[in-house]
């Protein structure tokens, strides 16, 4: 369970990226956060694999406090959390596959993790992420001869590779056509069901966020306005997290 | 200066701005013109005096064939300096180019040390460098090795810090959010990026520094630079012109693989 107790983030430069916010995501929960741009979705994503630090309030993943974490117990905690991108964040000019085992590095002795020599296990964890996410034929072509759904995909295995039990997207499908937005979630949905693992969203599409997450965390200026179901966002609940202002995707809430 | 105005057939207004192009002309020219009044060109010492040039051309011509034989330890001995300055420069620059990249360290007063510290480095002619090398570690070619590596080290190692910081952080970003240490984050992510770079700059340099290689003779760092000196001073052109033509096919046929490794690199 990911536990935010009145946490807030002052930014060097005066600016509030979060402002008090109190939640709890429990373990197998399909959460995608809206707000406009900078209204602090990626710093509360971010706060909870500490690639952001927090500067006030309590924050806990499985009653692991998350602020104290540093050095090598920070790196273990990372272990079980994984993050996709917007822009994915390959290695495009190698292919699918040691994209993929990059997850397992961490975990090698030293010398395999100098010379990239990697184990059986290693190839076969890979190889089994690439098969989950539909791309196993892809394995050995390299990373920028393929689709950005595509690329997504791998980096959804390369996540999957290192079996965690939380994923944070940071707006995922932000760069995908939306025929692929729609697959690279259909995959989301999937893993967060069949796997059990928590499915943390930050996204701008506010039809593709009430389609597929089961709860909806709306964020205005760094302070929560609305948290709950996907089914009880309306218009109303949109007007009110988007400043009352329009929000692109009018149609998904009729 | 005004901005010529062209107006559409709809009375709609665009203003072209001026073009600099005769400004620059007219720079460049008393640019030029300045030049050759602080260098003291004359074009009548060089039509009296140019010919002379060629005679010395037509004295390597033909080539003394039978020099050869003496030519081919100082040639071996230069592509031997060459490959070794050129590979223990490149090696060294490595850890140094890594402090300099402002994307890895965030320390700024590491970063303007290192820099400060390349740019002393390659400030330093490679003539001098081997001068100097020669006093400390005698004549011979390990003081041109030594030369060579120097100057390696400041060429290679300045694009190098150049390359790191142009590239894309976004698979360090995400390999430090799988839990990946800074020195495997960077393993992983920025050297699959800047690896390809990295070897053609070093080829690239090594090519040039078969050719510096073969001044460094001069000033006793050995290679074929030390005969070229003898030859000129006996005036013995026709085995100058035996060196030189040894040394063009050396070049060549280096510069012919080097660019075939460099092409597949890309």
């Amino acid at each position: 369970m990911i536990r935010f107790e009145q946490v807030s983030k002052i930014y060097s430069n005066g600016v509030k990226g979060l402002d008090n916010v109190t939640l709890d995501i429990e373990q197998g929960e399909f959460v995608a956060i809206i707000g406009l741009s900078g209204a602090g979705k990626s710093t509360l994503l971010r706060s909870i694999n500490r690639m952001h630090g927090i500067t006030g309030g309590s924050l806990t993943v499985d009653g692991v406090d998350v602020t104290k974490l540093k050095g090598k117990e920070l790196r273990k905690f990372r272990r079980k959390i994984g993050m996709i991108f917007q822009s994915f964040n390959l290695i495009t000019r190698t292919t699918v596959i040691n994209n993929v085992l990059t997850s397992r590095v961490p975990d090698l002795p030293w010398w395999r993790s100098l010379l990239g020599i990697y184990r059986k296990e290693d190839k076969i964890a890979a190889l089994e992420a690439l098969d989950k996410v539909g791309i196993l034929d892809k394995a050995y072509s390299r990373v920028d001869q393929l689709s950005g759904g595509q690329q997504q995909r791998v980096a959804l295995a390369r996540t999957l590779a290192q079996n965690p039990s939380i994923i944070l997207a940071d707006e995922p499908v932000a760069a995908l056509d939306p025929v692929t937005a729609k697959q690279v979630m259909d995959d989301f949905r999937h893993i967060n069901r069949e796997m059990k693992i928590t499915v943390i969203i930050n996204i701008h599409h506010v039809d593709l966020a009430l389609d597929y997450a089961d709860r909806v965390i709306g964020i205005r200026a760094g302070k929560i306005v609305y948290d709950g179901p996907a089914s009880q966002v309306d218009e109303k609940v949109l007007s009110s997290i988007y400043n009352g202002q329009e929000y692109g995707k009018m149609e998904a809430v009729q | 200066m005004k901005n010529r105005t062209i107006t559409l057939s709809n009375g709609k207004t665009v203003e072209q701005p001026r073009s600099h192009k005769l400004a620059v002309c007219i720079l460049l020219l008393a640019a030029l013109a300045l030049s050759v009044r602080v260098t003291g060109f004359q074009m009548s010492v060089l039509i009296r005096g140019g010919y002379r040039f060629f005679d010395i051309l037509k004295q390597m011509v033909p080539p003394d064939i039978d020099y050869l034989d003496h030519v081919w330890g100082p040639l071996f001995d230069t592509i031997k300096m060459s490959i070794l300055g050129s590979a223990a420069g490149a090696v060294l620059a490595v850890p140094f180019s890594v402090l300099a990249s402002s994307n890895i360290v965030k320390n700024r007063g590491i970063i303007g040390a290192v820099r400060i510290f390349y740019s002393i480095v390659r400030t330093l002619p490679t003539l001098v460098t081997a001068l100097i090398a020669t006093y400390i570690f005698g004549l011979g070619t390990f003081a041109g090795t030594i030369a060579i590596g120097v100057f390696t080290f400041s060429y290679v190692g300045k694009l190098l810090y150049e390359q790191i910081e142009t590239v894309d952080m976004g698979a360090y970003e995400a390999m430090e959010a799988l839990g990946a240490d800074r020195f495997h984050a960077f393993l992983y992510s920025v050297v699959p990026q800047i690896l390809p770079g990295y070897i053609s700059n070093c080829l690239f340099c090594f090519e040039g520094n078969v050719r510096y290689a073969a001044i460094l003779g001069y000033v006793g760092a050995g290679g074929l630079g030390l005969i070229i000196n003898e030859k000129v001073g006996w005036r013995e052109y026709d085995k100058v012109g035996m060196i030189l033509v040894t040394l063009f096919g050396a070049v060549v046929i280096i510069e012919f693989i080097s660019h075939q490794i460099r092409k597949r690199l890309t």
